[in-house]
């Protein structure tokens, strides 16, 4: 597939290099040459110029392009650049957008005919992931398709749970509503097999129907309690989307340490206590009552200082905490010291990009994002390698994992005689690379 | 005393990956062998059946043994540099076989091997009196190294195909920055040697009629690549042909032009190359110094036909500009003006990205022009200058790393010439002779042989031909301490 990226930025390299690794046909376009530089290593083309010109355009040749991929910092720019790309014959578009005015269903027409297939605001996806574990704080990861038919969640084994200690094969004897998936232990993504065993402090990914969503809580060893009260840390743009999402419904208070944006917000927020301060200031905190808070959400600009300030939020009795982290580099540390859901809106905004790449509509499907493995929903088609027999005769790669699957939807789990029927939606886990052979098995 | 602590390299990749190569040289292997069965040549076949199969072995075993452990594959800079290097020595040991097989000494056999594939031509081969296949062998050699070994592989082994591709496409190519086509790096590599045989089949079929197939074939091989062995001891001379001599001419210019180049000629974009600095000079300096060698050299076997002696001057000035080191005279008898002159165009040699050696004319206007800038700084201390080339300026990490590169191609030249000397080669002899193996241009000052040096000459000078295929940095940077020891 070839992929045309504008902009090198932290999405755009991001992208570029996990698309490279992924065995597709990439090209970068910046007018930086210093921000190419970075990429000189990877296995890809990088092209001087902006993503505006036609000159540049003919050039990488973006008239038999697949995807386009508009990520420059500036909205107006990536609007006109995949306007651009389309009427030189790029098959599918996408541009970054930096507010929520263009997301209404009613406008989506209006780019389509411009020539924008897809828009992303990962600000937006970062405030739903927020919402998913605000409403389910037992829960790490939350992902849903279809309709929420079919439900995969990431969650953190404690010695409570009835998993710890037993063989896959034991698990799905007891369980027979849950499938796991796959495993991360130790700061790898592991595709498990019936001989291995779940240990204590494994981020378990299970997948399970809707019905049995309880259950699966329940055999975790995890009790729902219900959010009321939220502190955010950090008036960014991912606080405003949250609280315009779900303001009304919680009791959330925004701690921003800059005045003017306080002001701002105060006149976007009705609903919402704004405080001028840091939220990293005890003795504020105390002040406000940090104690009687169920959750805090660190939305500042440094990875470290959110690290912090949940570390601190733990100490003063918050259970569930939210982090935002974009150096990809803190993610172990950050799930190491046990802070609860990470946000990083690179992983997010790539995450829907690679469904998107997978055809499958993106808007449908709520995307997970992990840094070493991908989650994808795909549609089997008439034909495909995968509808030739029992899945357990397929011998699908160790790379990869069939979650379950959505027919007639209906969700439903995936077993060793399971066979899958062409216009199946199916969940898949794969280790980050494997997925140009995926894309073959159901082509 | 603190303990020496050493950088983790995989070898376990390394190796097998040096395994695939040497399966892929056993397939080349073919060709000289079915050349020998062909033309009912005993011991060649022999020679070329034996060591087609050691290297099957070889590779198989390399490839298969370390299967089990290879969990990793991730190849970084250093594993790209020493694959590198290490597969140029090892193509070399695998294909110096044949030579020894047939009766060739230890360094004889390897000078030629490595002589052959690093397209320098320099020769210890009487090839009037010797096999077939032993020459088809000599001309693939050539080849093969032409556009590199490495690039090759690239473009045919998928598991190449990701970031570890990369460090070995930047390691082997020629030039200042390595200019890739498409996006896949194993795309590029097809393109470029598809531009490769396009080239060499052309030139096939405009020799095959007056030359014969079987010399056709060998000679192109040996001229696309820029190489220059040749099947008889005179070398074109052999045929008398003014046809000849302008088909060489055209093909030998040709191969001294960046392949991406040519590529982007081959899908419609003529603009690109016309527009190109490189080009201009490139097409300027072979034109004109042939000019001059016409003009001071009486070339006594052209006779006064003006077209004819224009081709024979320029054949010799795009033999040296090319690094090809095929003449139609005598070093000997060009006095020292045009001698002089001819190791300035193979000191810099064709443009980068090309099959041809050298320190490449992209570093020479680059310095030219950085000169030039410098120059200007004196009189004006607080300018801020950039170097242009085809419009776009270049960084001064660039500009010095080339500096870094032509000092460093100077002082390698010149140790090796004081060796040389020291071991009785007169001056002009032992500085021709070290430009001439850096350069890979494989010609001695007066036309002596390569046959006639010391052993030990052989083998310095094997090590300064992969130097300069390899454009230093590769070869060099495995000797520093740094590469392996982490301080």
């Amino acid at each position: 597939m070839k992929i045309v990226i504008a902009g090198a930025g932290e999405v755009g390299t991001y992208l570029a290099k996990m698309l490279s690794d992924e065995n597709q046909d990439i090209i970068v376009i910046d007018t930086d040459d210093q921000k190419l530089a970075n990429l000189e290593n990877y296995n890809l083309l990088t092209y001087h110029g902006s993503a505006t010109s036609f000159e540049t355009l003919k050039d990488v040749g973006v008239s038999d392009v697949d995807l386009f991929i508009a990520v420059t910092p500036y909205e107006a720019r990536n609007i006109l650049a995949c306007t651009l790309a389309k009427s030189h014959g790029a098959r599918k578009t996408v541009a970054r957008i930096d507010n929520d005015r263009y997301l209404n269903k009613e406008q989506k027409a209006f780019f389509i005919q411009r020539g924008v297939d897809h828009l992303i605001y990962p600000e937006y996806l970062a405030a739903q992931e927020i919402i998913n574990s605000i409403k389910r704080p037992w829960v790490r990861n939350w992902f849903e398709m279809v309709d929420g038919e079919l439900i995969v969640v990431g969650v953190k084994l404690r010695s409570n749970s009835i998993f710890i200690g037993k063989r896959l094969r034991e698990v799905s004897g007891i369980t027979q509503y849950l499938y796991v998936a796959a495993i991360k232990r130790n700061r790898e993504t592991i595709i498990p097999g019936g001989d291995d065993i779940i240990m204590e402090n494994d981020i378990a990914f299970i997948a399970t129907t809707r019905d049995h969503i309880n259950d699966v809580a329940k055999a975790c060893g995890k009790k729902q309690h219900n959010i009321h009260k939220i502190i955010v840390m950090g008036g960014s743009e991912i606080a405003e989307q949250l609280c315009k999402l779900v303001g009304d419904d919680y009791n959330i208070k925004i701690f921003e340490p800059d005045n003017n944006r306080c002001q701002e917000l105060a006149d976007l927020l009705p609903d919402c206590h704004i405080i001028n301060g840091d939220a990293r200031d005890s003795e504020l905190i105390t002040d406000e009552g940090i104690k009687d808070y169920d959750m805090f959400i660190a939305l500042g600009d440094s990875s470290e200082t959110n690290i912090l300030g949940c570390l601190m939020a733990k100490e003063n009795g918050i259970e569930k905490t939210v982090a935002q982290v974009e150096t990809l580099q803190y993610f172990n540390e950050a799930e190491a010291l046990n802070i609860g859901t990470i946000i990083n809106k690179k992983l997010l905004a790539s995450s829907r990009i690679f469904q998107l790449m997978l055809d499958s509509d993106p808007d449908n499907a709520k995307s997970l994002a992990l840094t070493d493995a991908e989650v994808a929903e795909l549609i089997v088609k008439e034909g495909s390698k995968v509808t030739r027999g029992d899945i357990r005769d397929l011998h699908l790669s160790r790379n990869m994992n069939i979650a379950g699957l959505v027919r007639d939807g209906k969700g439903q789990l995936v077993t060793g005689d399971t066979r899958l029927r062409s216009g199946d939606h199916v969940v898949v886990f794969s280790l980050s690379g494997s997925l140009s052979k995926i894309e073959k098995m159901f082509n | 005393m603190s303990r020496i602590s050493f950088h983790s390299i995989n070898h376990v990749m390394v190796l097998r990956v040096l395994g695939w190569l040497l399966l892929i040289e056993s397939a080349f292997m073919v060709l000289p062998l079915l050349t020998s069965l062909y033309y009912e040549e005993l011991a060649p076949s022999i020679a070329f059946g034996i060591s087609t199969a050691a290297t099957l072995v070889t590779g198989c075993l390399m490839t298969l043994g370390f299967k089990p452990f290879s969990q990793n594959a991730t190849m970084r800079k250093r594993e790209g540099l020493l694959l590198t290097t290490s597969i140029w020595i090892i193509f070399s040991i695998f294909g110096m076989l044949p030579y020894m097989l047939t009766g060739m000494s230890l360094t004889d056999s390897f000078f030629e091997t490595i002589s052959g594939f690093t397209t320098t031509g320099a020769s210890v081969i009487d090839v009037d009196s010797t096999y077939r296949g032993i020459l088809m062998w000599r001309a693939l050699t050539q080849w093969i190294g032409g556009l590199g070994i490495i690039l090759f592989t690239l473009a045919v082994l998928p598991m190449l195909n990701y970031k570890g591709g990369i460090a070995l496409f930047n390691a082997e190519m020629t030039g200042i920055t390595h200019e890739r086509l498409r996006p896949r790096v194993s795309q590029t590599a097809k393109d470029l040697w598809m531009v490769y045989v396009v080239l060499t089949v052309l030139m096939v079929a405009m020799l095959a009629y007056p030359m014969g197939w079987f010399d056709a074939v060998c000679c192109s091989l040996t001229t696309v690549s820029t190489g220059g062995f040749s099947t008889r001891s005179e070398g074109f001379m052999y045929w008398h042909s003014t046809y000849i001599y302008a088909v060489v001419v055209l093909f030998m210019f040709l191969g001294g032009i960046n392949f991406a180049m040519i590529y982007n000629v081959v899908r419609g974009k003529f603009k690109r190359l016309l527009n190109s600095d490189v080009f201009k000079w490139y097409s300027f300096i072979a034109f004109g110094v042939a000019v001059i060698v016409m003009v001071t050299h009486k070339t006594t076997d052209a006779g006064n036909s003006l077209y004819k002696r224009f081709i024979y001057s320029l054949y010799d000035t795009v033999s040296a500009l090319s690094s090809t080191g095929a003449t139609l005279v005598n070093n000997g008898e060009r006095g020292d003006f045009l001698l002089t002159l001819l190791m300035l165009l193979m000191f810099f040699g064709g443009m980068a990205g090309s099959t041809s050696g050298g320190a490449k004319l992209d570093r020479l206007i680059v310095m030219l022009k950085n000169m030039k800038n410098e120059l200007y700084r004196v009189l004006h201390p607080n300018a801020v200058t950039a170097v242009r080339i085809d419009g776009k300026s270049m960084s001064h990490l660039i500009t010095s790393k080339i500096i870094a590169f032509l000092s460093i191609y100077v002082l390698v030249m010149l140790v090796v010439a004081i060796i040389l000397s020291f071991m009785g080669m007169g001056l002009t002899e032992s500085v021709f002779t070290s430009l001439s193996a850096i350069s890979s241009v494989g010609i001695t000052a007066d036309n002596i042989s390569f046959a006639a040096l010391d052993d030990v000459a052989k083998w310095l000078l094997s090590f300064e031909m992969l130097v300069g295929r390899l454009e230093l940095f590769t070869v060099l940077v495995i000797f520093t301490r740094s590469f392996w020891i982490k301080d």
